[in-house]
């Protein structure tokens, strides 16, 4: 539960409108909600604000009640990059957070293998980074952001640097570990497809100051079609206010 | 000829033509032998250092070992001083401000003016030598752990504190061998310092250690003996920097394809 309430954030030596202004947004458990917005909404700062990641300037965050106070503790989180840490194999990448939370060595490794296998990547786990594609160093991402298992995963924009086939294979992937290891997920993207496939609720936002502009829930089963008629009217209802004149 | 081949053979031809030439102008007589003795001379010096030694009973090899084993003490401690006290500086930009002038200012001063003042603090027995090799290894570690520090992609770190990773395991399991790559290249850089400043260092004190050779044989006019102790200088220092660089290889295999590859 992620309970958000008049939250706003500016940075130091920014004149101008605050990057993200008083927003109000509830998350329930198990959500999967995704943020849509062009460069510079004030997405990727909601995100490392509710991550822990910056601190607000103003307004509420709590997540099960609990102020956040910082990163870390039932919140994993997916970069854009990967943000593996290319000295570690890919096992090592995913037993690195089970470790620092006291966890046996072997124990941590035990629990990588089995989230490696969970994003099929069973045969990479002594492979580096550099290694593997950007596809499987997502995958890696992901399972590395499961170790800790946390209540909340957090995806900036995950499967932005990848090619469109390999992005709609993540999404695909992304949705059958979710299915099996229920979390809530909070999802940042520039791509309006990617969270019709995703979502159970879109939040549009807009920027100076960053806000919401639509709110949408689909409620339609997964997998998802692109050619549902359903999804096509919302592409373009939320195309019309990200690219009209009404944002 | 294979393209192996080709990369020793034409510099080797090269070589040869060098040295062919030069041996030819001393024939001549083109050359003074006190100011350019022919190669034949030094290869004859050369056997007689290795052999019997300069002065008498102290061979090359002694010389050798001895320089080395200054430069590497002197280095190994520096790199021991300047990669954690680097790693603290970089990670702190208000640290990383009030230190750089006086970092570059240590820097700039050229290691062997401080010669004086290290034999009035430490006397003129190994621990001044060490200290001037030391002193110029560490400054250029400094910057270059610095500056590696400050080259870490902060998306590793903030990774690593949305993993619960404490502060002091940041230091050592992320900013520490994320910087590893710059970390190497500064060490040997920081080592060509060292094998700069060791002949200065050896200048006093001691009739022991390439420097000292080279020292020695100036005063008695043998020219030869001092491009032998230059000769013996440059290849112990790229034999050193070589081993560096594979070894630099085995460590961080992953470096090859980080640096440079489109992220």
């Amino acid at each position: 539960m992620i309970e958000i309430s008049k939250l706003s954030k500016v940075f130091a030596n920014d004149s101008g409108a605050p990057v993200l202004g008083e927003v109000d947004l509830s998350i329930a458990p198990n959500e999967f909600v995704v943020l849509l917005g062009r460069s510079g909404c004030g997405k990727t700062t909601l995100l490392n604000l509710i991550a822990g990641l910056e601190t607000p300037s103003g307004g509420e965050l709590r997540v099960n009640g609990k102020k956040v106070t910082g990163p870390g503790a039932g919140k994993g989180m997916v970069f854009q990059q990967g943000a593996l840490f290319p000295w570690l194999t890919a096992k090592a990448n995913i037993a690195f957070a089970a470790i620092n939370r006291g966890m046996k060595k072997d124990a941590a490794d035990a629990l990588a293998l089995e989230l490696l296998a969970l994003v099929g990547l069973a045969a990479a786990a002594d492979k580096y980074p550099f290694e593997l594609s950007g596809g499987m160093q997502q995958r890696v991402a992901i399972a590395r952001a499961l170790a800790l298992d946390p209540e909340i995963l957090l995806m900036d924009e995950p499967f932005g640097a990848l090619d469109e086939i390999t992005r709609n294979e993540m999404q695909d992937e992304l949705l059958r570990v979710w299915a099996q290891r229920r979390k809530t997920v909070v999802f940042v993207t520039h791509s309006i497809w990617e969270d019709l496939i995703l979502a159970d609720r879109v939040l549009v936002m807009a920027p100076r100051p960053g806000r919401f502009v639509l709110e949408r829930r689909i409620d339609l089963p997964r997998p998802r079609r692109r050619s549902d008629p359903t999804l096509v009217a919302l592409y373009d209802e939320i195309w019309s206010h990200l690219h009209g004149g009404q944002v | 000829m294979s393209p192996r081949a080709q990369t020793w053979l034409v510099p080797a031809a090269v070589l040869a033509a060098f040295l062919g030439i030069w041996e030819f102008a001393a024939d001549q007589g083109w050359l003074r032998p006190i100011q350019f003795p022919p190669p034949s001379r030094l290869a004859d010096s050369f056997i007689d250092l290795a052999t019997r030694g300069f002065p008498q009973g102290i061979t090359l090899w002694t010389h050798a070992g001895i320089t080395i084993a200054r430069i590497l003490a002197g280095h190994i401690l520096a790199v021991m001083l300047a990669i954690p006290l680097g790693i603290l500086i970089g990670s702190y930009p208000l640290l990383d401000r009030a230190t750089s002038p006086l970092v570059a200012f240590c820097r700039s001063i050229a290691t062997l003016s401080l010669l004086p003042l290290a034999l009035v603090w430490f006397g003129t027995g190994e621990a001044s030598k060490i200290f001037l090799i030391g002193y110029g290894c560490f400054w250029v570690m400094l910057s270059a752990t610095i500056g590696a520090v400050k080259l870490v992609d902060p998306v590793l770190i903030r990774a690593a504190r949305t993993m619960d990773t404490p502060q002091a395991e940041i230091f050592r399991r992320v900013i520490l061998p994320a910087a590893a790559p710059r970390l190497m290249s500064g060490a040997r850089v920081a080592l060509g310092v060292g094998f700069m400043v060791i002949v200065g260092a050896e200048m006093i004190g001691t009739i022991r250690g390439l420097g000292s050779l080279i020292m020695e044989a100036r005063t008695f006019y043998r020219t030869d003996i001092t491009m032998v102790g230059m000769l013996c200088i440059g290849a112990f220092g790229l034999a050193i920097t070589t081993a560096m660089a594979k070894l630099e290889a085995w460590l961080i295999p992953w470096q090859a394809r980080v640096e440079g590859q489109p992220k």
